[in-house]
């Protein structure tokens, strides 16, 4: 079972979302509005800026967290961090070889969050059931 | 590790969830220490020992030691 949503859930989410918003805002001005330049450049950018905060408050849930669930987060980004790199890795080196799509890098980043959203998931699942 | 903490708990008739929230720690914490599957630390079992009123060895003991 995951954790049940609190405040720093829902700060989480919203940073989240509004890097979201502003990388469908980008994606929008970029193919209707924006010629290619230094502006463009900038609103590309723009969903990057509220990651930081994303990941500010993700230190401050950490923090927030007792020894024991400080433990279970460790080991699950642990298994985040095998599916992911290991998923990603694959991919890079089949897309080198012309077996799957070689999309550019920019395309790929959403596939990626969600990739390491599941995989964090899936982590704390096979982690908490030890200590249930 | 061994530890008495659910007879400790039950005397005094405070559910998980009291305790955790006088250990400052999450319910689900205090069960895994009741049923073995993790080892608090040091500072916890400090705390523990303080908030019963008894010695660290009163409340945990090794594997195998008897278990109230």
């Amino acid at each position: 079972m995951l954790c049940k949503p609190n405040r720093f859930t829902w700060h989480l989410l919203g940073w989240a979302l509004l890097s979201a918003t502003l990388a469908l805002v980008g994606a929008l001005l970029k193919r209707w509005a924006l010629a290619p330049g230094g502006l463009r450049s900038v609103v590309a950018l723009l969903p990057v800026l509220p990651m930081v905060g994303y990941f500010l408050a993700l230190t401050r849930w950490v923090r927030s967290l007792d020894e024991m669930q400080r433990l279970i987060q460790f080991e699950a980004l642990l298994v985040q961090f095998a599916i992911t790199a290991l998923s990603v890795m694959g991919y890079g080196v089949l897309a080198e070889t012309g077996a799957v799509p070689n999309p550019p890098v920019g395309d790929l980043w959403p596939g990626i969050w969600l990739l390491l959203f599941v995989s964090w998931s899936l982590g704390q699942a096979i982690v908490r059931r030890r200590y249930r | 590790m061994t530890n008495r903490l659910r007879v400790l708990r039950a005397e005094r008739a405070w559910s998980q969830a009291e305790l955790a929230s006088r250990l400052a720690v999450s319910r689900q914490t205090v069960n895994a220490i009741e049923t073995g599957k993790y080892d608090p630390s040091l500072p916890l079992a400090f705390a523990i020992a303080e908030l019963f009123g008894q010695p660290i060895e009163a409340i945990f003991g090794p594997n195998g030691g008897p278990r109230a």
